[in-house]
């Protein structure tokens, strides 16, 4: 920590920053927790309501509902990142051009647009016509509706997003290994611990951090999981896919109701801060009890 | 098992790896090449011919140039202001003491996680009264911050030594030049990590442009090509897949090119 | 020499001396690129200012369909740009109705809204109310139009034309049966003309085979053609006092029978997808044989008659206690706050859609309805309905139809209480009259 050259510079530094940032982010924030209180529909003027909005998403089941969903495909999508990305590092951490072919075709997928990725698996599991169907009917299984099944949905699309992000969470994995010193692990194979011991004791522990970032990202990614959504099932069927960012699209554009949206983005937010806390001070915990145990 | 063995082993399942990722997106090349009669009749056979009338029609229909030079435009500039207002905010709350530094730290931690769906409805009537509906301004000043960024660049600058920027002042250099013309390039491969993901993301943006534009002079290109999928008569999948290949050729063919600096960037090869 | 190198003289193992080793040499690059892009200068002008743009008065038309639709509709505006050196109306496509609907909201709402657009006609009465919209009657010609009752505001609503008239038929439809015709040969079947002989004919067409499944019938399970069966069982969607009754007795019992015919016929699967998504799957199901009979809107006819492998043939909807057909499709609507003149350009465009060549070649190329008593006249003379005896169908059950109430509550009614509860009764196999008393008392609620 330094002391500031001019008392003003810290301020200079940031007050750009700040000033988008709550002009943006914070404040629309606020606007919107007060829109919550109202009935809108932006072409009538808008009519206080009170806590009416809460009280009929939660009588109707819906804040509960999109909670859970949410909740449950970002810890499909946190998990599903998390080992396919350290299993694909793990495997493709080699040299050579095949993987490292391999290793940009998985990356290929993080970059391209959510659009053109849900457009894709949007053709390839379509029920009568996509290729996935066809080819496990030819192997005699039952027709499968990926999209259609309300209990599938939400499995599937977190498979979709995992199989985008997947890409990214190897690369930050493969930058995990490499930061460990192979010194660490020769050791640990010359006093003869096997591969899978050596991975579980030493190589895991060491990449709690990197993994702790794969988690938040992925969390982070699940959370605003709107595009896939959007263009494949459109929150359906029958609500089961209508994850909160996509609920609250609906309520504004669909249903015409402001104050229903927004009632919906402060419980969003509220989640999401409680969940990001906690993982901080997760973090932050796990971080000090490291210091204190490599203090001599 | 021997060391041969292993390294066979991996090679298989690396192909089998892959082949879960090629695939589909093959098959997207595949579709887009077919003839709509051949895909009605039977979508999942190989085709028996070749035609690029998919794509024709992906040009008739959306103004690709346009939307795709608007796009690069858009996410490039949003890239470029963030790493420019990302660098002194994170300094500042890295290294610098100041009253309120506490604050301003929760303020920006408090944002990381507020998606643009949460914010876009008071946003949108900001700039409507404004008059900026349907500009490129609307698309970009409202991401001229980042949170993330800000983030990346606290956590990365915590790493480097005070004494060095204690050095620097002692050369004379000002903040400004500490900031941007030593600190940086020390943080460079998590600028440009950052940048990357920053560009990508406000490239394939789609909600965003889909509230904030309502005609083709500012539309971008994945609003343009999700417009494709016209319900109603029946999906035309060649032309859909037609237009994610050309909605994904310009990011795969900047991965390709960068793909150096982003692996470098990240400790890969 | 710079205090970085003092830096490194002193510290030649630290961190940061590895870090700058790597990135040196690109420093200048990434500098340059950077300011590269972020200089580009772009040919961008949010207005293609082309010196047709500049002498002629624009309309900004927003439309929402795609396809075939979507060719002649920008067929016809191309025309009628041709057609005169006046006005210019530029056309874009905004998405599915509803994503129109919503853009076209919040276009208003920012005071960026188009001249035209067109909306679907259950939510004609709500934006009526909001005053978004501008009354057309005393702009030349209103009266003398010559619509169709039925299609018109007029017909399509309760006293629709007791108020200002806000709408002009654009594309309009009726729901109608659509039948393989060789599948209802070889069964020798007859087109249903009620409940009980649809869930006759489509028990005889059904065929369970793990391979090569064929069901009876098919619907989306969508508002529009609940509505119809409610009707067709004798209930209103609006009671005599305005409150909203989602025609009691009626309606429960339209949905127990979607439920009957899904769950315990068994003659139909359930359609997959919302909103039209699941229109789509309906049609391609009946164009690729896999259903032998559906209910879809009569705006498809050219799309299922082209693709279809076999003789389509269309059949009015059976009738419960009565026969009843609610329209469907859009009106134009012109925005009140778009600028006098182009308000009155927007007319004449409107004018020269309700002109007898315009409405004769929508209707035909698509398989919407003529929407001018001249139209429909000029199509029988010349012999249009002879020789397409299913375009003819429709027209004739016009007389079936079911006029809309005008209440401003109709689409949210549809949109946020009715058509969840819809998917979930027949998905889910809730209790049809459970569901719709609850519905009842959610749109009873003012917001």
């Amino acid at each position: 920590m330094l002391k500031a050259q001019a008392r003003f510079h810290p301020w200079a530094m940031l007050s750009p920053s700040l000033g988008l940032l709550l002009v943006f982010v914070l404040v629309p924030l606020a606007l919107a927790a007060w829109q919550s209180f109202f009935a809108w529909d932006l072409l009538t003027p808008a009519v206080p309501v009170g806590l009416g909005n809460f009280r009929a998403l939660a009588e109707s089941g819906a804040l509960l509902g999109t909670a859970g969903r949410t909740l449950a495909f970002s810890a499909l999508v946190v998990s599903g990142a998390t080992v396919t990305g350290l299993a694909l590092a793990l495997l493709l951490d080699r040299p050579g051009a095949l993987f490292a072919w391999v290793r940009s075709s998985i990356f290929a997928a993080y970059v391209v647009s959510w659009v053109a990725v849900a457009l894709l698996w949007l053709w390839l599991l379509d029920g009568d016509v996509g290729i996935v169907g066809v080819s496990l009917r030819a192997f005699g299984l039952p027709r499968v509706g990926f999209l259609t099944e309300p209990a599938l949905v939400v499995p599937t699309l977190a498979a979709v997003t995992t199989w985008k992000i997947a890409g990214y969470a190897m690369i930050v994995f493969q930058a995990g290994l490499r930061a460990i010193p192979a010194s660490v692990l020769e050791a640990a194979a010359l006093d003869g611990a096997s591969g899978f011991v050596r991975l579980r004791s030493m190589t895991l522990p060491l990449l709690a951090p990197t993994t702790a970032f794969v988690a938040t990202t992925s969390l982070v990614v699940s959370f605003q999981a709107f595009d896939v959504i959007r263009i494949m099932t459109q929150g359906g069927p029958a609500h089961a896919s209508e994850l909160f960012v996509y609920a609250i699209y609906e309520q504004f554009f669909m249903n015409l109701s402001v104050g229903r949206a927004s009632a919906l983005a402060v419980v969003f937010f509220a989640l999401l801060l409680a969940l990001s806390a906690a993982e901080l001070r997760a973090f932050e915990l796990r971080g000090r009890t490291r210091r204190e145990r490599s203090l001599p | 098992m021997t060391r041969s063995t292993k390294a066979r082993l991996a090679a298989v399942l690396a192909v089998a790896v892959g082949a879960l990722w090629v695939g589909p997106c093959v098959w997207m090349l595949v579709t887009s090449l077919k003839p709509l009669a051949e895909i009605v009749r039977d979508p999942t056979a190989l085709p028996t011919s070749f035609t690029l009338s998919a794509y024709r029609e992906v040009f008739a229909l959306v103004p690709v140039a346009r939307q795709t030079l608007v796009t690069v435009f858009v996410a490039a500039t949003i890239a470029c202001v963030q790493i420019a207002l990302a660098l002194p905010a994170g300094y500042a709350l890295a290294k610098l003491r100041f009253r309120g530094r506490r604050v301003a730290w929760m303020l920006v931690l408090s944002c990381l996680l507020v998606p643009e769906q949460v914010t876009f409805v008071p946003v949108f009537l900001m700039l409507a009264k404004a008059g900026l509906v349907n500009t490129l301004a609307a698309l970009i000043v409202p991401f001229a911050a980042s949170a993330f960024g800000i983030f990346l660049v606290r956590q990365a600058l915590d790493a480097v030594p005070d004494e060095l920027i204690e050095a620097a002042r002692l050369d004379g250099a000002s903040e400004g030049v500490i900031v941007y013309r030593i600190l940086a390039p020390l943080v460079a491969p998590t600028l440009v990590a950052f940048g990357l993901v920053s560009f990508v993301f406000h490239y394939n943006d789609y909600f965003w442009p889909l509230v904030m534009t309502t005609d083709d002079s500012v539309r971008t290109l994945p609003l343009g090509v999700a417009l494709l999928r016209e319900p109603g008569t029946g999906v035309r999948w060649h032309v859909v897949m037609a237009g994610s290949v050309v909605l994904s050729l310009p990011m795969l063919a900047l991965f390709a090119a960068l793909q150096k600096h982003l692996l470098r960037g990240t400790g890969g090869d | 020499m710079t205090a970085v190198d003092s830096y490194r003289t002193l510290h030649p193992r630290s961190d940061v001396v590895n870090y700058t080793r790597h990135i040196v040499p690109s420093r200048v690059n990434r500098r340059s690129l950077l300011l590269a892009l972020s200089g580009a200068p772009l040919p961008l002008a949010s207005s293609c200012a082309s010196p047709e743009r500049r002498e002629r008065r624009v309309v900004t038309l927003w439309y929402s369909y795609g396809g075939k639709n979507r060719e002649v509709l920008t067929e016809l505006v191309a025309r009628f740009n041709r057609s005169q050196g006046d006005i210019l109306v530029e056309a874009t496509y905004q998405g599915d109705y509803y994503e129109a609907l919503a853009k076209l909201r919040t276009a208003v709402a920012a005071r960026v809204a188009p001249t035209l657009s067109h909306v679907v006609v259950e939510v004609l009465p709500y934006l009526a109310e909001t005053r978004a919209l501008e009354p057309l009657d005393e702009y030349p010609g209103a009266r003398e139009l010559g619509l169709v009752h039925s299609l018109a505001q007029a017909g399509a609503f309760a006293s629709g034309d007791a108020r200002p008239l806000y709408g002009i038929p654009f594309n309009r439809s009726i729901p109608v049966t659509y039948l393989n015709s060789e599948l209802f040969e070889a069964e020798r079947l007859d087109a249903p003309t009620t409940w009980a002989e649809l869930v006759e004919a489509a028990r005889r067409l059904t065929r369970r085979s793990a391979a090569n499944p064929r069901w009876g019938f098919g619907v989306p399970i969508s508002w529009w053609f609940w509505v119809a069966m409610t009707a067709q069982a004798g209930g209103e969607l609006v009671g005599p006092g305005g409150e909203t009754t989602f025609g009691g007795e009626a309606g429960a019992k339209a949905l127990a029978f979607l439920q009957r015919l899904v769950h315990d016929e068994r003659v139909m699967r359930l359609p997959a997808g919302r909103d039209y998504n699941a229109w789509q799957v309906t049609n391609q199901d009946f164009i690729a044989g896999r259903v032998a009979m559906t209910w879809m809107s009569t705006a498809f006819l050219r799309y299922i008659e082209e693709n279809a492998r076999f003789r389509v043939r269309t059949a009015p909807l059976p009738g419960d206690v009565r026969r009843a057909v609610p329209t469907g499709g859009t009106f134009f609507v012109m925005l009140a706050s778009a600028p006098e003149p182009e308000k009155r350009a927007a007319w004449s465009f409107l004018r020269f859609m309700c002109a007898t060549d315009q409405a004769v070649d929508w209707a035909t190329r698509t398989g919407y309805l003529p929407v001018t008593d001249a139209s429909v006249a000029r199509l029988r003379d010349g012999g249009f309905f002879a020789k397409h005896p299913n375009d003819t169908v429709a027209q004739r059950d016009l007389a079936n139809v079911l006029a809309w109430p005008w209440a401003p509550n109709l689409f949210r009614s549809q949109r946020d209480v009715l058509e969840p509860r819809l998917e979930e009764a027949v998905m889910k196999g809730r209790n049809a009259g459970a569901l719709l008393r609850e519905a009842r008392e959610l749109a009873r609620r003012p917001w």
